[in-house]
């Protein structure tokens, strides 16, 4: 592929043992790739290493071996705090902070560079499907969707190049669960994107497209592409990755 | 007249009779069924022999008054502190040891230098009579304040990992992003000298106070060293927990602001 925007090379992560047990192994030799403006969804059991994998893209979790590249350089030379705004993180429960939503927009280091005006707030509100009202609320008191879009809003803000989702979906009921995913495909189709997704919702993955990766115990034990949407790799057997079956089981279509 | 005249020294059979108050604790214990008639005796004699053996060395120091046996007390008194402080952490901070050494020893110093030196101005600046009392209390409170902030800042990092790490993924570095629990753990650890400070002798009197006036020294002598003592403790626990703090937090983060979660 070339040029890509996330590049993993033989990725081992393991955490040093508690008082001299051995080390607790979470990624084996985990290699993955994704285009410019692409997609990737990992999916797989609970606890097989998928939200530490996507930490590991914008350097939250340091690797124990292999590489990581993002746009072409190995993140190891990148500042990390530079990384993680180019590579924005949205995380599976909503965290915001004290304060009114304009609050949570505005947040940011010193020296961040960008547009926090109140009318590129209000911009992208609407483009995560809020109304610019929003903007004075109460971040305590929105609904757990409204708090998921504001956390994405709160990404697309910094115009990121890449989105990094940790199961945006899976602490929302589903009607919240589809705002959310209509949110994320306008946004990337909006701003070209590139997506990392770790998910089990079958809309977002056929929204997304792109490649599937499925992790069992740190390894990969499946890694297909999803091209021209879901039919590309046959519904059984993306509801076989998607229920956290191993793909396996079932064959893969000729 | 010398106040110190008026006190009366304890005799061995004086002390035999506190002891049996001791003793009536004991008797409730064993017809209550609290079990501890055990610890109970154990403490006493702990009481009796600890003393007894600080005593002593105090008096050879005070007699003896060669600096460098004060600063060799001092010594000792910092790191028995610094090992009461990190056993009394729910989980051990990885470094936690020399982290709780330096912010004791750096707080103990600099509070006992101002006081010793610039507030008493004791002459010579080593007379035991002064040093080894101020130290004990610098360090008594330093010791309990480091360990409160570090409690308190362990529990902080085990509930606010999200908050800590979503401030990291906003492209926060690793001490701005702790920093709201640096702030809240000494603030836990400050309140009690606070507090302290708002109902001294209101509540009761403090102990080095009633010391004093047992020992003889008019009330108004004993409430301005108590007025100094409350302010030195409060530099002095301020400092120690801001330390401690720091460095502890410090442990918990990588050079590429990352969140050690492993440690939590
Ligand atoms: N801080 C940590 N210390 C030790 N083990 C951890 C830590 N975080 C995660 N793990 C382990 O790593 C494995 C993968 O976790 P995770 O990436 O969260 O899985 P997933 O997102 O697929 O559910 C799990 O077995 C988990 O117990
Ligand atoms: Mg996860």
């Amino acid at each position: 592929m070339s040029d890509p925007i996330v590049a993993v090379e033989h990725l081992t992560l393991a955490y040093p043992g508690d008082r001299g047990r051995p080390a607790v192994s979470v990624l084996t030799d985990v290699s993955l790739n994704m285009a410019r403006g692409g997609a990737l969804t990992l999916v797989g059991p609970s606890g097989s290493g998928k939200s530490t994998l996507l930490r590991c893209l914008n350097r939250l979790e340091e690797p124990t071996a292999g590489t990581v590249r993002f746009d072409g350089r190995d993140v190891r030379s990148l500042d990390p705090r530079e990384l993680r705004r180019r590579a924005a993180l949205v995380m599976q429960t909503p965290v915001l902070f004290e304060g009114t939503v304009r609050d949570n927009l505005w947040l940011r280091p010193a020296g961040t560079p960008g547009d926090f005006s109140e009318a590129r707030l209000s911009e992208v509100l609407i483009e995560v499907g809020l109304e610019p009202l929003f903007l004075d609320r109460d971040a305590a008191t929105l609904s757990g969707g409204e708090k998921q879009r504001v956390t994405i809003a709160r990404a697309l803000l910094r115009d990121p190049q890449a989105l990094l989702l940790d199961e945006p979906t899976s602490a929302l009921d589903p009607p919240n669960a589809a705002l959310v995913v209509e949110t994320i495909s306008r946004a990337r189709e909006a701003r070209r994107l590139s997506i990392v997704a770790v998910t089990h919702q079958p809309e977002l993955v056929r929204h997304l497209g792109g490649s599937l990766l499925f992790l069992v115990r740190g390894r990969v034990e499946a890694y297909e592409r999803l091209d021209g949407g879901a039919s590309a790799i046959g519904d059984a057997r993306l509801q076989a990755f998607l229920a956290g079956e191993s793909p396996r089981a079932v064959p893969a279509k000729p | 007249m010398s106040g110190a005249s008026s006190v009366i020294d304890l005799s061995l059979g004086q002390l035999g009779l506190a002891l049996l108050l001791v003793g009536v604790v004991v008797l409730v214990s064993l017809r209550q069924g609290l079990g501890l008639e055990r610890d109970l005796l154990v403490g006493s004699v702990r009481t009796i022999v600890q003393l007894y053996l600080v005593g002593l060395i105090l008096a050879a120091v005070f007699s003896a008054a060669r600096w460098y046996l004060v600063v060799l007390v001092v010594a000792v008194m910092t790191a028995v502190a610094t090992q009461a402080a990190v056993s009394r952490l729910a989980k051990p901070i990885p470094g936690g040891h020399q982290i709780a050494a330096l912010a004791l020893t750096v707080s103990t110093a600099v509070t006992l230098a101002y006081v010793i030196g610039v507030v008493v101005r004791v002459r010579p600046w080593y007379e035991p009579q002064y040093v080894i009392p101020i130290a004990g209390m610098i360090l008594g409170n330093a010791m309990t304040s480091a360990a409160l902030a570090g409690d308190r800042l362990q529990g902080d990092l085990r509930s606010r990992a999200p908050e800590v790490e979503t401030m990291l993924a906003l492209g926060f570095s690793g001490r701005e992003a702790v920093q709201p629990l640096v702030r809240a753990a000494l603030r836990a650890a400050m309140i009690p000298t606070v507090n302290g400070m708002m109902t001294v002798g209101v509540v009761q009197l403090p102990g080095m106070m009633t010391g004093q006036i047992l020992a003889g020294s008019s009330p108004l002598v004993a409430i301005g060293y108590q007025i100094m003592v409350m302010f030195m403790l409060a530099a002095g626990t301020a400092m120690a927990s801001l330390l401690f703090v720091r460095l502890a937090a410090g442990r918990y983060l990588t050079a590429a602001h990352q969140l050690r979660r492993y440690l939590l």
